[in-house]
């Protein structure tokens, strides 16, 4: 396991192609290997792994988008004088999506011309490619938009549903968009016939959700263990039950992390732990078994080996998940 | 650990009023204290050392079905993003400053702090602010709801231009404002010139605080003053006072018994409601209080009755009640239907036990909140 103490809140954590990467408050970028960069004059609001997996691609309150690669950032694009809210990046089109203030933008990382800004009525909360890089599905106040990622003139699909839709996700068959809300629920459309599937029952706020084992369970956090809905058929988890794993009534789990093809599960805790379990095994896998600050950033490594966290305090870690 | 949470001011007042005038005053003063500022527009403010951030007044309903349950989203996200921005150890700013247009209400603002977990947990909010011009706010109250809620929300006013108004004008503003609220103490400025202590660092929404809540005596209008409620408890020489009474287009609705003063419950303190000339607005600050026990269970199911049928008229209520067999006080406040309460430190030897309340809000019905709140006695 390799520990780090970091003087800033950590925004997020990733895997590039060179291991583990964490975007910071400060507005620096760090590789697990000690590489650092202070790439944004401000806090990095949010970030992704590039298309090409080589390094990170972070939206900042100074109003950049900056790739960063170890020892060299560059600016991709900007918003004058707002936030860049949320980002997302497709490793199959090459395009990047990010928002700020209520305009989606999507750049082509191969192209530094190419450049499609789209409105919306209120301020978008998250941004999320299909797994195809093709669509982006964007939420808002009111519902979700689907948007076309390289056509300029168009009108979005609405997915209509009240209340604040704070964060967006595509099935990875690409046939449902699940959004957190506000109200401490998730709020899913089939969009074969934009059907609504809603997933309530959390104690707290939802801050993420991601799909498992092949699309056929998602994950999410805000509740005592991480609440896990099963997605297999053209009915999604219409009329079935949740499960919950890692249920410890004395904590919440605040982030969850998944890969779609693997069965592994990491989960951070507000006590400051951080486990790994396979929801078709036994028991946890306590990664980080000492408690702490509540844990702030998370990600699962692509082949689901590696785990990255950081807590409120600035502490962070990377370690090896053994699951016998 | 980061224990310690940001206090936040919110700056309300109608266009004109001096907002930016305050804010920059308190941008500009050497403090050596380090802000943030949300504002809707970027105005000729930024200093080094602060932060000012653009918002949008993104107004929304909570999903649970109660329309009064309004939140502001950008303040969510401006929230969360400022506190990346914080080291370990040590806030990310010594204050949060919120800057509302003349516009907005106030109410969402608030409720944003008590609703959304993630701002609850770094974040308390220390005070409603409203300034307000001494000279254009009697035409600003009475052709703008607007500019009502604004001054029966805030926890502190700033009676600002006092210097281009006359003293009878002043008088008659400051009886119609305490009218629409008897909580907030009211400040006299030019150029809003008030010492900043008297701005930030309330603790206007702080439960423990509310032990200060004596708002017979905050509010009460001093004798010759346009406020002040002659009736037969008062007892002195009527005709040595010239009543203001020369604004004609207001609407005079003398008020009836003050509160809590009927004789029965031994409050016989001579004229302390705080409303003199009522300008028939439609909000307005009553007050209500009681010398005996009350009994807690029934108090709280009053006060969650009321709230849920009235709570879209109640802009603000606070109070500390002397719960029979208790040697606690209770005090809570509400935001519209959200209510928080709690015990907090116990009554001292020689201090009055008494239970008071003020409920600020729109067509309140005085005689049933009266009998409402003394049906609750033990």
């Amino acid at each position: 396991m390799t520990t780090f103490a970091f003087d800033a809140q950590v925004t997020s954590a990733h895997f590039d192609s060179s291991g583990a990467v964490f975007a910071l408050g400060d507005g620096s970028v760090r590789f697990e290997d000690g590489v650092f960069d202070a790439v944004h004059d401000g806090a990095i609001l949010c970030a992704t792994v590039h298309p090409s997996g080589d390094g990170l691609v972070s939206g900042g309150d100074d109003g950049r988008v900056i790739w960063s690669r170890k020892g060299e950032a560059g600016v991709l694009a900007t918003a004058k004088g707002q936030w860049i809210d949320a980002i997302d990046a497709s490793s199959v089109t090459k395009l990047i999506a990010f928002s700020s203030g209520k305009t989606l933008s999507v750049i082509d990382a191969t192209d530094i011309v190419f450049r499609r800004d789209f409105q919306h009525e209120r301020t978008v909360s998250g941004v999320a490619f299909d797994p195809k890089g093709r669509r982006v599905a964007t939420s808002t106040y009111g519902g979700a938009c689907l948007w076309f990622a390289r056509i300029a003139d168009q009108k979005p699909t609405k997915l209509t549903w009240a209340g604040s839709h704070t964060g967006v996700a595509f099935s990875p068959d690409g046939a449902f968009v699940v959004t957190t809300m506000q109200d401490m629920q998730l709020h899913g459309w089939r969009l074969k016939d934009s059907k609504n599937l809603r997933m309530g029952g959390y104690p707290s706020k939802i801050r993420s959700l991601a799909f498992l084992s092949k699309g056929a369970l998602l994950a999410s956090s805000g509740a005592h263990g991480a609440v896990l809905w099963p997605f297999v058929g053209a009915n999604g988890p219409m009329g079935r039950e949740a499960s919950e794993i890692g249920f410890d009534d004395s904590t919440q789990v605040t982030l969850i992390s998944a890969r779609t093809a693997h069965g592994r599960l990491a989960a951070g805790l507000a006590d400051g732990r951080v486990w790994v379990a396979d929801p078709a095994g036994q028991g946890l896998n306590f990664v980080k078994a000492e408690k702490g600050s509540p844990i702030a950033a998370l990600a699962l490594s692509p082949d689901a080996t590696r785990v990255a966290w950081a807590d409120e305090d600035g502490n962070a870690g990377v370690a090896e998940v053994s699951i016998d | 650990m980061t224990d310690t949470k940001i206090p936040v001011t919110v700056l309300t007042g109608y266009l004109g009023a001096g907002k930016t005038t305050l804010l920059n005053r308190i941008l500009t003063e050497d403090h050596g204290k380090r802000y943030a500022v949300i504002v809707n527009e970027f105005g000729e403010i930024g200093i080094d050392n602060d932060l000012v951030v653009g918002a949008d007044e993104d107004v929304f309903e909570m999903n649970n079905g109660c329309v009064c349950c309004t939140v502001r989203g950008d303040l969510i996200r401006v929230v969360a993003g400022l506190m990346k921005r914080q080291k370990p150890g040590q806030p990310a700013f010594d204050a949060i400053i919120v800057e509302t247009t003349g516009l907005a209400d106030p109410g969402p603002v608030a409720q944003t702090f008590f609703v959304d977990d993630d701002v609850k947990a770094k974040t308390t909010l220390d005070s409603v602010t409203a300034l307000v011009d001494a000279h254009h706010v009697m035409a600003r109250l009475d052709d703008s709801r607007e500019a009502r809620e604004q001054v029966a929300f805030a926890d502190r006013i700033i009676l600002n231009k006092v210097d281009l108004a006359t003293p009878e004008e002043l008088f008659a503003v400051e009886a119609r404002l305490r009218a629409l609220n008897p909580l907030a103490p009211i400040l006299r400025a030019e150029r809003a010139n008030v010492p900043l202590d008297q701005v930030l660092g309330l603790h206007g929404f702080d439960l423990e605080r509310i032990l200060d809540l004596h708002p017979q005596f905050v509010a009460r209008p001093a004798h010759g003053e346009a406020g002040h409620v002659h009736d037969e408890h008062c007892g002195h020489d009527h005709s040595a006072h010239d009543h203001d009474h020369d604004h004609a287009d207001h609407g005079h609705d003398h008020a009836h018994t003050p509160n809590g003063s009927d004789g029965s419950d031994g409050v016989s303190t001579p004229a302390d409601g705080p409303r003199g000339h009522s300008h028939a607005d439609d909000i307005k600050g009553i007050s209500l209080s009681l010398d005996r026990p009350m009994n807690g269970v029934k108090f709280t199911q009053w006060l969650d009755q009321l709230l849920g049928q009235q709570g879209q008229n109640i802009l603000r209520a606070k109070g500390i009640i002397d719960v029979q067999g208790e040697d606690r006080r209770l005090v809570f406040q509400a935001v519209h239907m959200i209510l928080e309460g709690d015990l907090q430190r116990e009554w001292g030897p020689t201090e009055r036990r008494w239970s008071r309340a003020v409920f600020i809000g729109r067509d309140l019905d005085e005689a049933a909140l009266k009998a409402g709140f003394e049906a609750c006695a033990a």
